[in-house]
């Protein structure tokens, strides 16, 4: 038997012995190790001498010291304190007031909470059977249209996998030899714009046939005590609070559960109603810090002090700069959605030419090379104070209003989303930001999800160590998998069926778009029975040598891979996610109505790479904006 | 009875090596922290942290693949496997474990023997800083690893001879599951009226399994 024969006989093996259900990192090794001997079998040696066990060692060692694999376990870590950490629902409760006033509101809080979930975790089975509980019922009672309710939760669940920081990008980059910060990059617009998407498409619907999702009749419980404070003050909050605390006597006359306030008690929701105003305070100090001051200090080599001083500041002002944004989105969706989304992207790009031209990689590419040699162009310094004045006047009108309700639902979000929201934030800013490396950002994370656990006080000792032992298994897991791989793949290249593939793909002579479109689907036929686990690392790496032939670059199919694999796990009849919310869910609920909810979202993952296929600036712009041409 | 004893004694041994190096996380997380600190607050940045972490990481996961074994962590297409039999399983695992696994880590454990003895014989130190520290002891976690997720292998084929004369599986140890994240959340819950709360808790193991089988009369237990 020729050697490219045996390497296909290798990868139909393979295939059929996944599909038996064996350990694949185990079958990848066993399959690789009795290959290679024979690829390598020379009778002149002793077979004791064979170089495969060369290849062995070379390729598991090389596995242990691979730099891009180290942040998988503690952004692991991360995501499973966080898991444990986070009230998810409270976190529900919480958006769900403060979106009551717009269509469909709960299926829009469920869409936040999968996506802010998403960001910590990426656990499709319990995401889904959590919101299942949490939201699905709640929707149920509340006469939601069933196809709605369980669409948005199974669409919502399977979006952790995409949303940065994923684990399933670090192990593309890892396979593809990417840079983990760009593939974030690239992911982040598709993640996000993928939830736009799917939010577009509720409201939207909400909108034109109003009886799916009858409006809500939630009331924002306010306690006794505000009111009195209201009587006794003012009826604003901000400004009741604030001549309470020149005052405090008439304050000592209400009693909160039987004691009476005291001064701390006052100067802790006085904190608590400047929220607001100290996170848009931060985050635009933070694109300033970032833009003008930062640059500068990179500039003299031979200052040390300044650059450590940056330094210093770094994971405190430029993290928050799209918390402060999202937040104000929450809490008045309708007025700020138009600077929410603008102020983050807009303070950069501007500097450029306009939204238009960031379609085009040439152009991002110049537009990323000015800032880097010049300092902050002057359209910035324009742009910057219009942006500065439109969020005073916005927080003046969010002020004047502050009435008991807007005050409680402050105090509530505050307490649920902020501290996640937060650090997910600073740790994706700090990587995306080119601050810290990817390793770094995810200890940092770790550390703060353990933080921010014990400040919530969820975070007990067995906790800590189920989620160290959790860890510990899913990266043995993915690692190991890596190692099998990693020889299954050297041999199969040594055999020559790497060789064989490429030709017999090139025979067909397809052009680049059919190219994308063929290996698009083959991915998405494999992501019916296959995890992506096995995917990324098995068959993932087949592609990968024919981009070049079609110049696609690896980044975008990367990114299309990862959405790709989105609509697989949506699709009918075959997604978990389906399973995991019938299991949860009340008797009259078929697995039909789940699946007919679950392919609107399907096709607006399809829509979604269409789009980014079409207009490959949306994916691209940002690795290329922040780290140079690609 | 004895076997059961046996299969317990080197899951235990398993378990216990993969739990103990999981710890190994932490000192990970706390060394790249106090790294971070050192790098961009003092400007001072350690020369050799390079090899530090990946000799923690690198360790961590060796280590932890015969844990991950012991508990059936290895990610496998379950797709049409979770819906057979135990007989059938435990056939198809016993004949790919014999086919598969045993020359491949058989494999592992000789050639990371050589390649460990090679290098503690001349005390190797890391290259990739001048005057790195010694990789030597990091290198025999290949053959260390190799033995440990074989024992745990030969566990797991006494397994399936086992399971060939009961017809069931032999239990594991008990461990955290992922899924336990749902108790955890739901357990304390204001917001959540009590019925459906218990119901998601009793069932939510169920739940798991039936997903994984993805249709195939997973539908009619529920």
């Amino acid at each position: 038997m020729s050697d490219p024969a045996l390497g296909i006989l290798m990868l139909t093996l393979i295939v059929v012995v996944i599909m038996l259900g064996f350990p694949t990192a185990f079958t990848l090794m066993g399959l690789g190790m009795m290959f290679g001997f024979i690829a390598y079998y020379d009778p002149s040696q002793a077979w004791t001498q064979n170089k495969v066990f060369d290849l062995i060692t070379e390729r598991t060692y090389g596995a242990m010291n691979n730099e891009s694999l180290i942040s998988i376990p503690l952004f692991v870590l991360m995501g499973y304190v966080m898991e444990r950490g986070a009230l998810v629902d409270k976190m529900f409760y919480s958006i769900q007031l403060a979106f009551r006033g717009v269509p469909a509101s709960l299926a829009v809080a469920t869409l936040i909470v999968c996506t802010f979930w998403g960001i910590a975790s990426g656990l499709v089975g319990a995401v889904v059977v959590l919101m299942g509980v949490i939201a699905f019922n709640p929707m149920l009672k509340a006469g939601y249209d069933v196809k709605l309710a369980s669409g948005v939760i199974t669409a919502g669940g399977t979006l952790g996998i995409l949303i940065p920081p994923s684990v399933m990008i670090i192990v593309y980059a890892a396979v593809a030899g990417q840079s983990v910060v760009k593939l974030y990059a690239s992911a982040m617009f598709p993640g996000f714009f993928l939830s736009l998407l799917y939010l577009v498409y509720i409201v939207g619907w909400a909108l034109i046939n109003p009886k799916i999702a009858p409006k809500s009749e939630a009331k924002i419980p306010v306690p006794d005590w505000v009111h009195r404070f209201q009587q006794a003050y003012s009826r604003n909050m901000l400004i009741g609070l604030a001549k309470s605390l020149v005052s405090p006597a008439k304050a000592s006359t209400i009693e909160i559960a039987g004691t009476p306030i005291r001064y701390p008690t006052l100067v802790g929701n006085f904190v608590a109603a400047l929220f607001p105003l100290v996170l848009c305070a931060v985050t635009l100090w933070g694109i300033w810090w970032y833009v003008v001051i930062h640059p500068l200090a990179d500039v003299p080599p031979s200052a040390p002090v300044p650059a450590a001083a940056s330094g210093q500041s770094a994971p405190a002002a430029a993290g928050p700069a799209e918390p402060a944004a999202d937040s104000a989105a929450e809490e008045k969706p309708q007025e700020l959605g138009g600077t929410a989304s603008e102020a983050a992207p807009q303070s950069a790009t501007k500097e450029g030419d306009g939204l238009q031209e960031m379609g085009d990689p040439e152009l991002a590419k110049q537009i990323a090379s000015a800032p880097a040699d010049a300092g902050p162009p002057p359209e910035f310094f324009t742009y910057f104070w219009i942006i500065v004045g439109l969020t005073a006047l916005m927080l003046l009108w969010y002020y004047a209003k502050m009435g008991a309700e807007q005050f409680e639902l402050l105090k509530l979000l505050t307490s649920s989303v902020m501290p996640l929201g937060i650090l997910t934030f600073v740790v994706l800013a700090v990587i995306l930001f080119g601050i810290t490396t990817a390793t770094e950002s995810a200890a940092i994370g770790a550390a703060g999800a353990f933080l921010m656990g014990f400040q919530a006080k969820t975070l007990d000792w067995e906790r800590v160590k189920q989620s160290v032992f959790l860890t510990a298994k899913t990266t043995a897991m993915v690692c190991w998998l890596f190692v099998g791989s990693a020889l299954f793949s050297g041999v199969f290249a040594i055999l020559g069926g790497q060789q064989l593939v490429e030709h017999w793909v090139l025979s067909f002579n397809l052009t680049p778009v059919q190219f994308m479109i063929l290996s698009q689907a083959i991915i998405f036929v494999l992501g019916w029975p296959l995890e992506w686990t096995e995917i990324i690392v098995i068959f993932v790496p087949i592609f990968l040598p024919l981009l070049k032939h079609f110049n696609i670059d690896p980044i975008l199919w990367g990114t299309l891979v990862f959405v790709n694999l989105q609509a697989a796990f949506l699709s009918p009849p075959v997604a978990m996610s389906a399973f995991y919310l019938k299991g949860v869910s009340p008797p009259h609920v078929t697995l039909n109505q789940i699946f007919a909810g679950m392919m609107p979202y399907m096709l607006v993952v399809i829509l979604c790479m269409v789009i980014m296929y079409v207009w490959p600036g949306m994916t691209l712009w940002l690795p290329n904006y922040l780290y140079g041409g690609g | 009875m004895d076997t059961h004893r046996l299969l317990n004694v080197v899951d235990r041994i398993s378990t216990w090596a993969g739990k103990a190096s999981a710890w190994l996380i932490m000192a990970l997380m706390i060394v790249v922290c106090v790294e971070v600190f050192k790098r961009y607050l003092l400007n001072a940045p350690t020369a050799y942290i390079y090899d530090v972490n990946n000799m923690l990481y690198g360790t961590l996961f060796m280590m932890c693949g015969a844990y991950a074994l012991a508990q059936n962590a290895h990610v496998r297409g379950d797709f049409l496997y979770s819906s057979m039999k135990p007989r059938t399983q435990a056939t198809l695992d016993l004949v790919l474990y014999l086919a598969f696994f045993i020359p491949g880590i058989l494999g592992l454990m000789y050639a990371g023997w050589d390649y460990a003895a090679d290098s503690w014989r001349i005390r190797e130190h890391s290259n990739v800083t001048s005057d790195g520290p010694p990789v030597y002891q990091f290198k025999a976690i290949i053959p260390l690893a190799g033995t440990l997720v074989m024992l745990q292998g030969i566990a797991e084929i006494v397994r399936c001879v086992m399971c060939l004369k009961t017809g069931d599986w032999p239990e594991r140890l008990k461990d955290a599951e992922e899924i336990d994240v749902v108790e955890q959340q739901l357990a304390k819950s204001e917001y959540v009226d009590q019925e459906s709360r218990e119901r998601a808790i009793a069932h939510v193991q169920e739940i798991d399994d039936a997903a994984r089988q993805r249709g195939m009369g997973g539908d009619a237990k529920l």
